[in-house]
């Protein structure tokens, strides 16, 4: 009893602080509710879900066995294998995992309110997101780091494995499409973001020459300078687009910037990676985690309180003018990275496997990471929601809805239920040094806004508020590593296309050929940069329309991820736990077909992608606008034959998603059948057990540390 | 002074960014080098992180958004 109440009397406290948490963000009376009650309820959260239920599916589900050498220590050749301390292999996947989408996807689902989005976030990473990275971790370990679509292909079977390789490849495409879309949405008619932008290439070149030539290996002085570069480019573009002559040469339509990035796409992705990519991505990472970290002691100092209501009336009327469709399924498809992100899937399966240490360290690393990511996603939402209510859908609202000018759009935000005055919106935009924040569709220009009142409230203790700064600090912290997703992802998409066309042709499968890897990279920058372009130009907001494929695309990914977990859990005569990512799945399933449903058949054309498009043809037919047209913010003819080709593509590409996620779950349920029924012997591609020789710290036992770990 | 305990937290860190950035891989990869092919001339500083940039980027892993 007396040592019961020991070991678990702190975790009652958790509880109850965590309970009392959630009952003030449930229950509280008054105009505003603190965003410590947020804070501290995720908190709670966590601490209980990874105490307990992540090592629940360790010892039990997954049976973790310390006895046993992982593929690192095996196969260790000090290059891709390799025991890795945890706490380093912590950092490397987290910083690996949490990208622009834990922060983009909770802005924009603030519309509802911000209960919907924060129970799913939480609720979502403890009993689904992070239990398949966790999960997918820990089967591709015990596969010596196959990757997740060679997973599927063995457990599965062809079928599988070729519909998750095309998800990859359809992810990867509308992913680069919608988060270059966010970085031009940012960056339009900014002189002063897209100064600082700019910047970050010459930047990124003399830190890759620093590293090449100069001192190979150290990454930490050039890291220091190119921040230290970095604050200047930042200072200077205040500069640029306040007092200097420079400001309209520094002024880009969207347009120009949607060029300007296919352009640089196509260029990193051909160049050497020591040029660009690969100093960019250490600037990156490191601007990452310093900002989130920043992010997290500023919210913690501030304590900001949240002034968007609990529900708005969109969640349950599906009118959000951010993007349509009610609360299920759409927060759940609008919401992946931070809640459950099939991309985190192929961090999981492929590098982290063959660095771990110990059986038992994916609890640290794959759920522990992912909880970190959650958590990034929990700020982003509370830097949305302590903005005012008429700002944020002043922001992100559909262009068309809001008109050109203040006034305008002052007036419908009226009409959507908030109210915002002309005077707020110009004084918001002259507090963070733009010259208006209407219509900044995409969630970073939001985001940066509510990091810049943050963190101005903090500099502000010391006299200097500092808002622009803080403001174009956030959107470089955003685009950069925007771009640096852009930059990599063009490269993934190159390899995986020279691989697969190289099955048919050898020549073209080799990377360093200079044609093959010119026909590939242009081939993917082509696909992104179609969406892109199609985005950007979309009469109807193009977040309003990429965003929720992108998130079934996502979502899809994770269902293939969630059933190779099944499957293997089946096959290793775990039947009894295969609820553990059988459930997820379940759930995951539900809300992607629905959404999938929603979006190919809904006779609402402001979410039915079909049903817009019978919208378009009958206005071009007729040589006029009809009436459900111009509401949804057409203004033109030519604005219904670009809907009715850009519907034309999404309908297809959602049904595309549907299908293969039928086909993904029918064929591993005939596996799963087959072996339940006894019909069939399970066949199992694990890599065979070979005793351990390493401690939980790396050190071999029996002798000095040597090599491996710290 | 060196080792006092008000400076322990910050060598930890100091300790933790040269490990996460990959500015102690070199020596490392020198003790498994030597340890595996003994008397086999290693790769340079230069020669090892230009090769290791090279390797990770040709064999890229996803990441996410």
């Amino acid at each position: 009893m007396n040592n019961g109440l020991r070991r678990y009397g702190i975790w009652v406290v958790v509880a109850l602080v965590g309970a009392v948490c959630w009952g003030m963000l449930a229950l509280a009376r008054g105009e505003t509710i603190n965003a410590g009650w947020l804070l501290f309820a995720a908190l709670a959260s966590y601490a209980i879900a990874y105490r307990f239920y992540a090592r629940f599916i360790r010892d039990r589900v997954l049976g973790a066995d310390d006895s046993r050498a992982t593929p690192g220590e095996r196969l260790n050749n000090g290059r891709d294998f390799e025991p890795m301390d945890r706490r380093v292999l912590f950092g490397h996947h987290f910083a690996a995992i949490a990208g622009a989408g834990p922060l983009v996807g909770p802005v924009l689902a603030a519309q509802m309110g911000f209960l919907p989005g924060t129970i799913w976030i939480i609720v979502g990473v403890i009993l689904a997101g992070a239990v398949q990275d966790m999960t997918t971790l820990f089967f591709s370990m015990r596969r010596d780091g196959k990757s997740l679509g060679q997973m599927a292909r063995e457990e599965i079977g062809p079928v599988g494995g070729a519909a998750a390789l095309i998800a990859v490849l359809s992810i990867m495409v509308i992913l680069l499409a919608v988060l270059a879309l966010v970085v031009v949405n940012a960056l339009a008619a900014s002189p002063w973001g897209s100064f600082s932008l700019a910047m970050t290439i010459p930047i990124a070149v003399l830190m890759g020459i620093y590293l090449r030539f100069l001192r190979p290996g150290r990454v930490l002085e050039v890291t220091i300078i190119g921040v230290a570069l970095l604050i200047l480019a930042i200072i200077g573009g205040g500069w640029i687009s306040e007092s200097s002559p420079y400001a309209a040469a520094w002024t880009f339509t969207p347009n120009q910037l949607t060029l300007a990035l296919i352009v640089y796409g196509f260029v990193a992705s051909v160049l050497p990676v020591w040029v660009l990519l690969a100093p960019r991505d250490y600037l990156s990472t490191f601007m990452k985690i310093g900002t989130i970290a920043l992010l997290a002691i500023g919210i913690a100092i501030t304590l900001p309180p949240m002034h968007m209501p609990r529900f708005t009336e969109f969640a349950f009327n599906g009118q959000g003018p951010v993007f349509a469709g009610s609360l299920f399924p759409f927060v759940f498809i609008i919401i992946a990275c931070g809640a459950l992100s099939g991309f985190h899937s192929l961090v999981a399966s492929g590098t982290t496997p063959k660095l771990i240490q110990k059986e038992s360290q994916v609890r640290p690393i794959g759920y522990g990471a992912m909880l970190a990511e959650s958590f990034v996603a929990v700020m982003a939402m509370i830097a949305a929601t302590t903005l005012d209510p008429g700002v944020y859908f002043a922001m992100n609202a559909n262009p068309a809805l809001l008109g050109d000018s203040l006034q305008s759009a002052s007036q419908a935000v009226n009409s959507f239920g908030f109210s915002v005055t002309p005077e707020t919106l110009q004084a918001t935009a002259n507090a963070v040094g733009e010259d208006s924040i209407v219509g900044r569709t995409g969630g970073a220009p939001t985001l940066a806004v509510g990091i810049s009142a943050i963190f101005s409230g903090v500099t502000g203790i010391f006299g200097a508020a500092l808002q622009a700064f803080w403001y174009h600090f956030a959107i470089m912290f955003e685009a950069l590593f925007i771009l640096t997703t852009v930059d990599a992802g063009t490269r993934v998409g190159r390899f995986m296309i020279q691989d697969l066309v190289g099955n048919v042709w050898r020549p073209f499968a080799r990377t360093s050929w200079l044609p093959g890897n010119l026909i590939a990279s242009a081939l993917i920058v082509a696909g992104w940069g179609y969406f892109l372009w199609a985005g950007v130009n979309d009469p109807l907001g193009g977040i309003n329309q990429l965003f929720p494929l992108f998130g079934i695309a996502n979502q899809l990914l994770a269902a293939v991820a969630l059933t190779v977990g099944t499957t293997i859990l089946i096959k290793m005569g775990k039947l009894r736990y295969a609820w553990v990512t059988a459930l997820p799945l379940a759930w995951d399933a539900a809300v992607t077909l629905t959404a999938s449903w929603q979006k190919i058949f809904s006779t609402d054309p402001a979410i039915g992608f079909f049903a817009q498009r019978a919208a378009a043809q009958q206005s071009i037919q007729a040589g006029k606008l009809n009436d459900t047209m111009a509401a949804l913010g057409a203004a033109s003819v030519d604005d219904a034959r670009q809907i009715l080709v850009n519907t034309t593509v999404d309908g297809v590409l959602s049904i595309l998603f549907a299908v293969m996620i039928i086909i993904v779950i029918v064929d591993a349920a005939r596996v799963w059948l087959g072996i339940i029924s006894g019909g069939k012997e399970p066949e199992m591609s694990e890599a065979p057990w070979q005793e351990s020789h390493l401690d939980s710290e790396g050190h071999e036992i029996g002798r000095e540390p040597v090599g491996a770990g710290r | 002074m060196a080792d006092s305990p008000l400076l322990r937290p910050f060598r930890y860190a100091r300790d933790y960014l040269k490990e996460i950035s990959g500015e102690n891989a070199y020596d490392r990869y020198l003790e498994v080098h030597v340890a595996t092919h003994p008397g086999k001339p290693a790769m340079s500083r230069g020669e090892f992180y230009r090769w290791r940039q090279d390797d990770k980027y040709n064999n890229p892993g996803s990441r996410c958004p």
